[in-house]
């Protein structure tokens, strides 16, 4: 700009005509002047005034496949360096080391084992991301795998500091405009790419998330690794909005994996069908008639609830923070039963029917029966380290965080999945796609928030009892603040092919000053081989009789 | 140590599947050994230890509570030192290999660990 405004002063002042020219420079400096002070205006802002991050987004980038300048190979499409300085600049041995996880990488790249990628590869996988914000956090959800990172951006320490894992430890602060990220902790397991790109555990990466215009991130990572680098460098990936998408769906990587190379085997009778391309997908089972009038929830006199609940500037009860359900033994049973051996005793979450016995059909109870031999514990989905469902993963042993803003309420579950509640009155879904955590939408009804979830994939077991559930479960839940930090939970479901009517839980759930770990489950996970082992063994002596 | 242990008495073990299904309740076990590794892991950490009968050392895998669970009541892997002597006594995977769910730890002064199995949370919740 200042070089057009000087080359036409130059001009003008050639003419001779001095007078104008300052007239017109004036005109121009002005123009530029607004431009500088329009720009930012254009962002979108929070009610504090920072850039509003919100919304889904995608790394328009080929950084996925290889960080540096690479020509295309079968499978791998080309792409430019992100890279700062063109290349990584790794210490002699590191290079040697790339070279080596270069030769190996169709079996070594840990993504491929669908292990969590850390910071910052899942910022530029092609899978669409979504940003929530509030004043004090940042949760930026990704459709891989269903995991998420929760950056604090309220200037405090760590509570529980030092912990290695994969996706490492993030803190936030906001420098101007730029949202600036501290990632600390990571493990030596992760690369950055599909070429074997990597760093050691002492790497810390510092992003930057500068809103360039609305629907544009720039996003900058820098690394900082003397054990594996001669100097820090960093990476510039724009992310993009993705006007079309109005939320995430799955990519839940392990357990596509496992359904491919029959790891995990299909259920037809809860498992939603199979469709053949272009196949009409199947007309719903009619539904079940509704529940009945619950009873009062199990709180004492406390009836004004609104006043005692932290609230919103909208007037709406803050449900946000870290919660841990009270265990009630709902993950060993929804029925109240005894200790078994190793199962604990749940003390029973049914508060409908009256009898507080599940209405089963009588197939279903078979299977629920069947569920509790040993060689069927391999079946349960959470044995492989796959996600509850709904509404499980409120009640797994394990905790969950409410982020709630005004559109939106998000549970972010430590054992690594997420929910997207939007608050909009969107419909759900097209019924045929399938989902894991099943699509929700949500609405306050007075100061009690009402989920309604359907499009469920019927994978998932209620516990690891094996209660049952199908695709054709209905779910609606009402989160009930009674007081500052407790929430009653009731969730109501409704699945016609398993029961004969809809059934109620309900249980406490406790806010508490804590926060989310990492759970990398299917990463650590010594249990599902011994699983496998009494599983086969039951299918090459199927008469054995199990103790 | 001590103080430590002490905290964490209490600590639970939840599964992320059924232990029922996993461990043998015919097949209990009693064993004293040195600790080789601590795998500080969810849903599951696991303590390594050396056992020697009868003129062989069997390294036996002692499964526990959830890395998460460990570390909010102030535990860390460092206090668990490779050497330590630990008295375990619990029940053996069913597929027979040296695995066992533990139901107590402890030092051979008779102070305990923690309490590892998932009976003890049936009773302490």
């Amino acid at each position: 700009m200042i070089e057009v405004i000087l080359s036409l002063a130059i001009l003008v002042v050639r003419t001779s005509c001095l007078k104008s020219a300052i007239t017109l420079l004036v005109a121009l400096c002005g123009a530029a002047q607004a431009q500088r002070t329009v720009a930012p205006r254009a962002l979108p802002r929070t009610a504090q005034g920072r850039p509003d991050l919100q919304g889904i987004w995608r790394p328009q980038s080929r950084a996925a496949y290889d960080l540096e300048y690479h020509a295309a190979s079968y499978g791998v499409a080309p792409g430019r360096s992100v890279v700062d300085a063109g290349a990584i600049p790794y210490q002699p041995w590191a290079l040697q080391k790339k070279l080596e996880n270069y030769a190996h990488r169709k079996t070594a790249d840990p993504l491929g084992k669908c292990y969590l990628p850390g910071v910052p590869r899942i910022m530029y996988l092609e899978y669409p991301l979504q940003i929530f914000q509030r004043a004090d956090q940042v949760a930026i959800l990704f459709e891989w795998s269903q995991i998420y990172r929760l950056i604090s951006t309220n200037g405090k320490p760590p509570l529980h500091a030092g912990i290695e894992s994969w996706m490492g430890d993030s803190r936030g602060r906001w420098e101007g405009d730029t949202l600036v990220v501290e990632v600390k902790s990571m493990n030596d397991k992760t690369w950055f790419d599909m070429t074997g790109n990597f760093h050691s555990s002492a790497m810390r990466v510092t992003e930057r998330y500068t809103m360039q215009d609305a629907d544009t991130i720039q996003y900058e990572a820098a690394m900082d690794d003397a054990k594996v680098f001669t100097k820090p460098w960093k990476i510039t990936i724009p992310l993009v909005r993705q006007k079309h998408m109005d939320r995430l769906l799955e990519y839940q990587c392990q357990a596509e994996a496992e359904e491919t190379n029959g790891a995990f085997e299909r259920d037809d009778r809860t498992w939603y069908p199979q469709l053949a391309p272009g196949q009409q997908p199947p007309a719903p089972p009619a539904a079940l008639p509704p529940a009945g009038p619950l009873p009062p929830v199990r709180t004492g006199a406390n009836l004004r609830r609104i006043a005692n609940s932290r609230q919103t500037p909208n007037g709406r009860p803050d449900l946000s923070g870290y919660y841990e359900a009270e265990p009630v033994g709902a993950n060993y049973g929804l029925e109240k039963h005894a200790e078994d051996f190793l199962t604990p005793e749940s003390k029973g979450a049914l508060i409908d029917p009256p009898d507080r016995i599940l209405p089963y059909q009588p197939w279903a109870k078979a299977e629920r029966i069947d569920r509790e031999l040993p060689h069927r514990g391999y079946d349960d989905p959470t044995a492989h380290c796959f996600v509850g469902g709904v509404p499980r993963s409120i009640y797994v042993p394990s905790p969950f965080q409410i982020f709630q803003t005004p559109n939106y309420v998000v549970l972010l579950f430590e054992r690594m999945s997420w929910r997207v509640i939007p608050l909009d009155g969107r419909a759900h879904s097209p019924d045929h796609v399938r989902l894991w955590q099943g699509d929700s939408v949500g609405r306050w009804e007075g100061d009690v928030l009402v989920v309604d979830t359907t499009n469920l994939n019927g994978k998932t077991w209620l516990n690891e009892v094996g209660d049952v559930v199908s695709h054709a479960e209905h779910v609606t839940e009402r989160f009930i603040p009674v007081d500052r930090e407790k929430v009653i939970y009731r969730a109501t479901v409704s699945d016609p092919l398993v029961y004969t009517k809809p059934w109620t839980i309900e249980f406490p759930l406790n806010r508490q000053s804590e926060e989310l770990l990492e759970v990398a489950c299917h990463e650590d996970n010594g249990d599902l081989q011994h699983l496998k082992d009494v599983r086969d063994d039951y299918r090459a002596h199927p008469t054995k009789k199990e103790r | 140590m001590i103080a430590i242990t002490v905290l964490i008495m209490t600590a639970t073990v939840l599964a992320h599947h059924s232990f029922t299904a996993e461990y043998d309740q015919h097949k209990p076990v009693k064993m004293t050994g040195k600790v080789t590794e601590v795998k500080f892991s969810n849903p599951h950490s696991w303590i390594y230890i050396d056992v020697e009968s009868e003129g062989k050392v069997v390294n036996w895998a002692l499964e526990t509570g959830a890395a998460n669970a460990l570390i909010r009541r102030g535990w860390r892997k460092e206090d668990l030192p490779a050497g330590t002597v630990l008295v375990v006594d619990g029940w053996q995977a069913r597929n027979g290999t040296p695995t066992a769910n533990v139901n107590t730890v402890t030092f051979p002064d008779g102070k305990k660990l923690f309490a590892g199995s998932s009976n003890e949370q049936a009773k302490t919740k």
